[in-house]
């Protein structure tokens, strides 16, 4: 890792009250328990300009969350990049995304992460108070923790 | 940048409506529908929130100490709100009262959260309609806009801020979205006196930083006449009531105190503890919303109109600062007669939250020396063990969007039987959904609609901070607003995006 940290982050987002929107959280803590040692796994409930704070010092970073398109099966997983949200322009400050928070860290001279990978999984229930996840996303979430760990172990033999 | 993909017939525009729409990958936020008549002009604006399903039946059966923790989970944004307010719900559940020393390190913990969050929304939430100004074109209404504005430095110094005032609420309470702080009767962790160093220092930036927060919104705003005169302009003004807490001497406090409303002339017209919320607050239902709307029990609801008559009332910090007779701090004060003195007593003007939000900043920051400084703040005398069999528990903070009630009734063994929530949006929707319909019908006109008319809108209930779905995260990068005018029939006519 080329980070000026040495190491690599996978940030974890989601509300663990809010059914499948924690599907990250419970892919971190499986992977906390299988990453490389260079990996440090944060799990996290807050969004936008607060990301910045946990992403800051590293150059990897691996971010796992819930999405829903209602374009694909419950339990897809879904690959972006920092390039898949570069020409958005965000309607509302309460919405910042990861283009605003690279313009921030650049315009204030912060070190922001040169190589970011989005994971998301394609859930169904994210909108009732529970801890269950449902049947299709608890079935593909060893799916995740692998797509995952594919992710890090491709970054440490490029680095 | 708008865009208009579809055509609309001279036909097809008669009765249209118009949807606001802040869409994110992952779950709902607020949004506006905008009817409008055959002529172009607004019919009515319906402000929408989605609903959050099953928190009551999710609580019941728990034990009352799990809340504490539950409930700071619920909400990534005022996680320490809900953890603060739900403790002191479990101090009146046990009938105990913590010991001086709890009491300075929780009254120390909620004002460091104060301070970090008020910051995140003048500079980064807010900023961009305060600081940058309305009328900035759409791509300088961020951040950046903000940095131009206010100085390359003003980024790194509110991050780096934040994120020391969120080390030391995570030296005592460990998680900051995750608290386990506040115990029924105390808290979990004392602070060591090796830290103390540390904290005041912490301290002593934090007033430096609000101090110099003041300094920008009076170089930029303040000295704008403009923007003075938007703030105090008819759009963005309502006469309502106005509610929020204070201490013995009725002064503005975060942490504790009683609850006090004044009425639209700002004069008093309750004040009550937490405990008997039930008198005063009620909560309205409308059909086409999910969310119910608060209202003065004893004025009553009077539809959605303004003035001594109807029971609708504001909190968060405007309604703060007129709810109070004074603020609990020197600098504060001072800040604040320059506030009344310009704007007049009470305020109306719902974007004066902005001016009031740097106000309360500075009084967090100003507070925070003092109990750092106090020397009781190390005491090792940190709880009171319950002993009262419980049956019913009501406590209260004030949330930076405003008063925040949480109310449990449990069995002879603490397990809930019951858990209400009043949220501080809640309590502000009814004027917050004022505010938006006078703001859409103050700037829609013969059918005219532009980005910069929307924003204008959106500043509306940007200026309450509100926060709807108590959950909000979201995958970062695509939250495109999408406005879809339809007709009576429902089909759209023209769909915007940027």
């Amino acid at each position: 890792m080329t980070g000026p940290n040495g190491r690599a982050l996978v940030l974890a987002m989601g509300n663990d009250l809010l059914g499948d929107d924690a599907v990250g959280l419970h892919a971190a803590r499986m992977l906390r328990c299988v990453a490389p040692g260079h990996v440090d796994v944060v799990e996290t409930g807050e969004a936008g300009f607060a990301l910045l704070e946990f992403m800051h010092g590293y150059d990897h970073v691996l971010i796992l969350d819930a999405i829903q398109t209602l374009e694909c099966q419950p339990g897809s997983i879904l690959r972006y990049s920092r390039e898949d949200f570069t020409a958005l322009l965000h309607p509302s400050p309460h919405y910042a995304g990861l283009p605003d928070l690279e313009r921030l860290a650049r315009q204030s001279g912060l070190h922001f992460p040169t190589h970011i990978a989005i994971l998301a999984m394609e859930v169904e229930e994210m909108r009732h108070i529970g801890e269950e996840l449902s049947p299709a996303v608890a079935s593909a979430l060893q799916h995740f923790v692998r797509d995952a760990l594919q992710v890090l172990i491709s970054w440490n033999g490029v680095s | 940048m708008m865009q208009d993909n579809t055509a609309a017939s001279p036909a097809q525009k008669k009765r249209r409506r118009i949807t606001v729409d802040p869409i994110t990958r992952l779950e709902g936020h607020g949004k506006i529908d905008i009817f409008l008549d055959d002529k172009g002009e607004v019919e009515r604006a319906l402000f929408q929130v989605p609903e959050l399903r099953g928190f009551e039946v999710f609580s019941v059966g728990r034990p009352a100490e799990d809340m504490p923790q539950i409930t700071s989970r619920i909400c990534g944004v005022c996680p320490t709100a809900h953890h603060m307010a739900s403790t002191k719900a479990l101090d009146d559940l046990y009938k105990v009262t913590p010991p001086p020393t709890a009491l300075l390190l929780r009254e120390l913990i909620y004002n460091m959260f104060m301070l970090e969050d008020h910051a995140l929304h003048v500079y980064i939430l807010g900023g961009p309609d305060f600081i940058v100004g309305p009328d900035a074109p759409a791509a300088k209404r961020n951040v950046v806009g903000v940095i131009e504005k206010a100085g390359l430095e003003v980024g790194k110094r509110v991050i780096s801020m934040r994120r020391r005032l969120r080390e030391c609420i995570a030296m005592l309470g460990g998680k900051v979205v995750h608290p386990v702080f506040g115990l029924p009767g105390g808290v979990a962790r004392g602070l060591a006196s090796d830290d103390l160093a540390h904290f005041r220092e912490v301290a002593r930036e934090g007033l430096d930083f609000a101090r110099f927060t003041l300094q920008i919104l009076r170089d930029i705003v303040l000295a704008n006449d403009d923007y003075v005169a938007l703030i105090t302009g008819d759009t963005y003004t309502h006469r309502t009531y106005y509610m929020g807490m204070v201490d013995d001497h009725n002064r503005v406090n975060f942490y504790d105190g009683n609850i006090r409303v004044v009425d639209p002339s700002g004069d008093v017209y309750a004040r009550f503890p937490a405990q008997n919320y039930l008198d005063y607050v009620a909560e309205h239902v409308e059909p086409w919303s999910y969310v119910k709307f608060c209202y003065l029990k004893p004025v009553g609801w009077n539809g959605f109109t303004e003035g001594a008559e109807s029971g609708i009332y504001s909190v968060a910090p405007l309604a703060r600062l007129n709810a109070a007779q004074a603020m609990a701090t020197e600098e504060a004060q001072k800040a604040c007669d320059e506030y009344f003195a310009t704007l007049g007593q009470p305020v109306h003007h719902t974007l004066a939250n902005h001016w009031a939000r740097v106000i309360e900043m500075l009084q967090a920051a100003e507070r925070i020396v003092e109990l750092v400084h106090d020397p009781a703040i190390t005491g090792s005398e940190i709880r009171t063990l319950p002993t009262a069999i419980p049956t019913s528990g009501i406590g209260a903070v004030e949330a930076p969007r405003g008063t925040l009630f949480h109310h449990y009734e449990t069995d002879e063994k603490g397990v809930l039987t019951k858990a209400n929530l009043i949220v501080a949006t809640q309590n502000n929707s009814a004027r917050m959904a004022m505010s938006v319909e006078k703001a859409a019908k103050d700037l829609i006109h013969n059918g005219e609609v532009s980005d910069g008319l929307l924003n204008r809108i959106e500043m509306a209930f940007r200026a309450y901070d509100p926060c709807h779905a108590c959950a909000t995260h979201a995958l970062p990068g695509q939250m495109p607003l999408i406005v879809r005018l339809r007709g009576i029939d429902g089909a759209v006519l023209q769909e915007y995006s940027r």
